[in-house]
């Protein structure tokens, strides 16, 4: 017997064709000797089984205990009743992406899970453990064991709503989490309420484990110990913008971006801040638009159908130098599109979205902590250069809930204001100044001794409408060049791989993590060299540099059309040799989609 | 630059002459901006796009001629992260009746303290003469009302004060553009009510209304005071009663009386009484 001693308690235990066998047995030849340094749980019901809520609560025991993870969360299409999952990742050593196929799934609901398979892939040597009956038509493995989470959840606290309880408690026991540390937390986190309310049902779930030796499933130690930090990059953002000294949010709830909104609400609903939701993306960039103007820092986020509707401030805010943060969140487009899933398909709108010759900026992280560090620099960007700047999340990014390390949060990070006019320019004051960079001094509206007029029309320096040919041309100059700078912000080009190889890739947004990890997994980066411009608009001319030296190149994005591709082939002149991976999203890349068109791409 | 000298910038406006918005150009800087005493660097004005629009380059304070429809919005978004401010949103009956009217029942229910100004021409004028939500409809061959006389209104106006008396604004009032000392006072009243007011202000376009529909305004209108009986056009089958503009269901009564049959100059509604 194992140190776990022995008769675990089953209310059932079936095969995958009902037929009653010997488990144990066979799961500990399946799975002995499995402790590893990362594991993939897939957790899968229909709304109201609690999963999201049992895959927080995972993540975070773990992260307490210093793993490294990342969460995915999936949904169905209802609001209520429909299907929900979550595919974790837990990692001993480093930040990494859950695997293609989870080690162990946990379903509440077999019907439900038809709707995640491809999200949850059962491999031959997944741990199956579902309530109720399996998921229907399919081929379950052999590690595949009924148990009936609802009715020990009724025995404990008399109810089947902690189910997902009793699961956390058997999931804490299978992977080894300390068992002390998880009770410490319990106790003492009032974030994990529920299970010290339901411990009943955790214990439960606990002693479903301890009967028996259960196969070796688990995690070996965090390497750091150290607890980790969760949060989405949703969350990032919001938390950047009030680093970045952002005081005024104006939004409009919208499927995946109002998180961001949410946590703006929280931070910005007292003192001096102004927080307002309001009636469509019309206004909100509208109002943030008018609170700039006098001077605050502020900010909006949306995603895809409300970055069209704020087009025409954000063309304005070109126009007028107005500086001003958008988030766009995107999701599968175009139209409703898929609000719950993502898709890189916003660029095009991004960088070209709305009339007449408006430069902006637009910026896309590709990870957690680049939402975080990539919206102070957004916000610094828009202060310095008085332009509207555009940062390009998407659904993965925005919702993936990363327990990381929280250096990055506690990091020193400059911030930028406006050129402020000096006293001695008041009287004759030019808003629109012809100056050697092209930026001019902006007075805030109220200061005193600065009053000027601000015009969507065509304007000369003052501020004031001017039709003539000259004006408009060198206006034009004016708003383009001051930018120019940003082509030499190769910071905010990150490249990773073997630098001398003459094959490269080129990669951005969530993308790149998964086509990252995918080379790393297959060993290919030494082969290849990976290119992901967190900077898209204007292109820094590291992209250029980095085109230049290879021979050989793969563009890899999730939209239908290869929309970066065709910016990059505006912008460039690629290698002869350029091939692209694009397709629509709606489902994440998996290591296994990547493995071929990644292998050609390395030679 | 600063502080209260002149508020009349040095630009020369591009309304034809005789237009209204004269008459609103010269109420804002003549008498209700140095009559407040409110430094030039403490005023917003926020427009949307129009004739009327261009009103800001004329006033010598802080100013947006933005963008159609939004002026609202823009306004509510600067007085709220700069409370200090004076904020006036600037437009016409296009800007806050057509393509920004989603907007308005919002700015009123956040009573956000800016103060709107309508000038109402009952028409596009900018564009030449295209009817808005306000032109009235004529019945078959009373005439043409517009200068495009082949394509007269189809549908019914929008009637800007019931509109905002539905919605509950907490300041409600109508001047008349060539009644500048009563508009000065409406105008002074709304900036000095803590809240959001709405100013309709009936206005003239000497190049795309025909003379009668503003001679026909100035012969009917009437004027709110205090304590009086309205006057009610024939058609009411209603009888007068005295004017109270504390009371909401009063200013929804008035409402019902079509602009056009008598349009009422004054002070509707003002949610804490009169200033």
């Amino acid at each position: 017997m194992g140190p776990h001693g022995s008769n675990v308690e089953l209310s059932a235990v079936a095969g995958p064709n009902g037929m009653e066998r010997q488990p144990w047995k066979k799961i500990r030849e399946t799975l002995e000797g499995r402790v590893r340094e990362n594991l993939t749980v897939g957790m899968v019901g229909a709304g109201g089984d609690g999963v999201v809520v049992l895959g927080v609560f995972l993540q975070k025991l773990a992260a307490g205990q210093g793993y490294f993870g990342q969460m995915s969360r999936f949904y169905g299409a209802q609001i209520r009743g429909g299907g929900s999952a979550v595919k974790l990742g837990m990692n001993a050593v480093a930040l990494s992406l859950p695997q293609d196929s989870v080690d162990i799934l946990v379903c509440f609901d077999g019907e439900k899970y038809l709707e995640f398979g491809h999200e949850l892939l059962i491999a031959d040597d997944t741990l199956v453990l579902y309530d109720g009956e399996p998921p229907p038509g399919i081929d379950l493995p052999e590690a595949s064991i009924r148990f009936d989470f609802t009715g020990k959840s009724r025995e404990a606290v008399g109810a089947a709503q902690s189910k997902n309880i009793v699961a956390l408690g058997l999931l804490r026991a299978i992977l080894g989490l300390d068992r002390d540390r998880v009770r410490e937390a319990i106790e003492r986190d009032e974030e994990l309420g529920l299970v010290k309310g339901g411990l009943p049902a955790y214990d439960a779930g606990e002693r479903l484990f301890s009967g028996t030796r259960f196969p070796d499933l688990g995690l070996s130690p965090a390497r750091d110990g150290s607890a980790k930090v969760i949060l989405h990059g949703n969350s990032a953002m919001a938390r950047a913008a009030i680093r970045a000294g952002c005081r005024a949010f104006f939004g409009y709830p919208i499927t995946p971006a109002s998180e961001i909104m949410q946590e703006m609400q929280e931070e910005l609903s007292h003192g001096k801040a102004v927080f307002l939701q309001a009636e469509d993306e019309i206004s909100s960039v509208a109002l943030a638009l008018g609170a700039s103007l006098t001077g605050a820092k502020t900010m909006t986020a949306t995603s895809g159908p409300g970055l069209d509707l704020m087009t025409e401030s954000l063309v304005l805010a070109s126009a007028a130098e107005i500086p001003m943060v958008i988030i766009d969140v995107q999701r599968g487009g175009p139209s409703t599109g898929i609000p719950s899933k993502l898709e890189q398909s916003d660029l095009n709108h991004a960088i070209y979205g709305g009339h007449g010759d408006a430069p902006r900026v637009v910026v896309a992280p590709y990870d957690v902590e680049g939402c975080y560090r990539l919206v102070i620099e957004g916000f610094n960007i828009a202060q310095y250069y008085q332009v509207p700047v555009i940062l390009l999340s998407d659904q993965w990014l925005g919702q993936t809930f990363v327990a990381i390390k929280n250096d990055f949060l506690k990091q020193e990070y400059p911030l930028l204001e406006r050129k402020k006019p000096a006293a001695e320019d008041g009287g004759d004051y030019k808003r629109y100044l012809f100056t050697e960079d092209s930026i001019s001094p902006m007075a805030d509206v109220g200061d005193e001794g600065f009053v000027h007029q601000i015009t969507g029309l065509a304007h000369n320096e003052k501020g004031a409408p001017a039709f003539d040919f000259d004006t408009h041309q060198r206006m034009h100059e004016k708003r383009w060049r001051k930018l120019l700078p940003l082509c030499e912000r190769d910071d905010l080009v990150r490249v990773f791989g073997n630098e001398s190889a003459g094959r490269g890739i080129i990669t951005w947004g969530s993308s790149a993590q998964i086509v990252l990890e995918t080379l790393k997994d297959l060993g290919l980066l030494g082969k290849v060299k990976v290119c992901v411009p967190e900077l898209i608009h204007p292109l820094p001319k590291g992209v250029e540099g980095f085109v230049k030296s290879i021979e050989q190149l793969l563009v890899v994005e999730m939209n239908y059309s290869g929309q970066f591709y065709r910016y990059l082939r505006s912008q460039l002149d690629l290698p002869k040799d350029t091939g692209v991976y694009a397709r629509a999203g709606g489902r994440p890349f998996s290591r296994g989609e990547l493995a071929a068109v990644l292998k050609e791409a390395a030679g | 630059m600063t502080g209260t000298a002149s508020y009349r910038a040095g630009v020369k406006p591009v309304w034809c002459p005789g237009c209204g918005n004269f008459g609103l150009l010269s109420a804002l800087t003549g008498h209700v901006l140095p009559g407040l005493g409110i430094d030039k660097h403490q005023v917003f004005i926020v427009s949307g796009i129009g004739c009327s629009s261009r009103i800001p380059g004329y006033i010598d304070t802080y100013g947006f001629n933005s963008i159609h429809g939004r002026a609202i919005t823009i306004a509510q978004g600067a007085k709220m992260a700069s409370p200090g401010l004076t904020v006036v949103a600037i437009g016409g009956d296009g800007d806050f009746f057509s393509i920004g009217a989603g907007h308005l029942p919002h700015a009123v229910r956040r009573n956000i303290d800016i103060t709107c100004i309508m000038l109402n021409n009952f028409v596009y004028a900018l564009t030449k003469g295209h009817t808005s939500p306000t032109t009235p409809v004529l019945e078959p061959g009373a005439g043409t009302f517009l200068s495009r006389e082949d394509y007269p209104p189809v549908d019914p106006m929008l009637d800007m004060i019931s509109y905002s008396v539905s919605t509950q604004s907490s300041f409600i009032a109508q001047g008349l553009v060539t009644d500048v000392p009563h508009l000065d006072w409406l105008i002074e009243e709304g900036i000095k009510h803590k809240g959001f007011s709405f100013i309709n202000v009936l206005t003239p376009c000497v190049t795309f209304n025909p003379p009668e529909l503003f001679k026909t305004i100035k012969e009917r209108a009437s004027y709110l005071r205090d304590g009086e009986p309205v006057e009610l056009p024939e058609s009411s089958g209603e009888q007068p009663w005295l004017h109270d503009p504390a009371d909401i269901g009063l200013a929804l009564r008035l409402a019902q009386t079509p602009v056009l049959e008598k349009p009422h100059l004054g002070i509707f509604f003002c949610s804490h009484g009169e200033g």
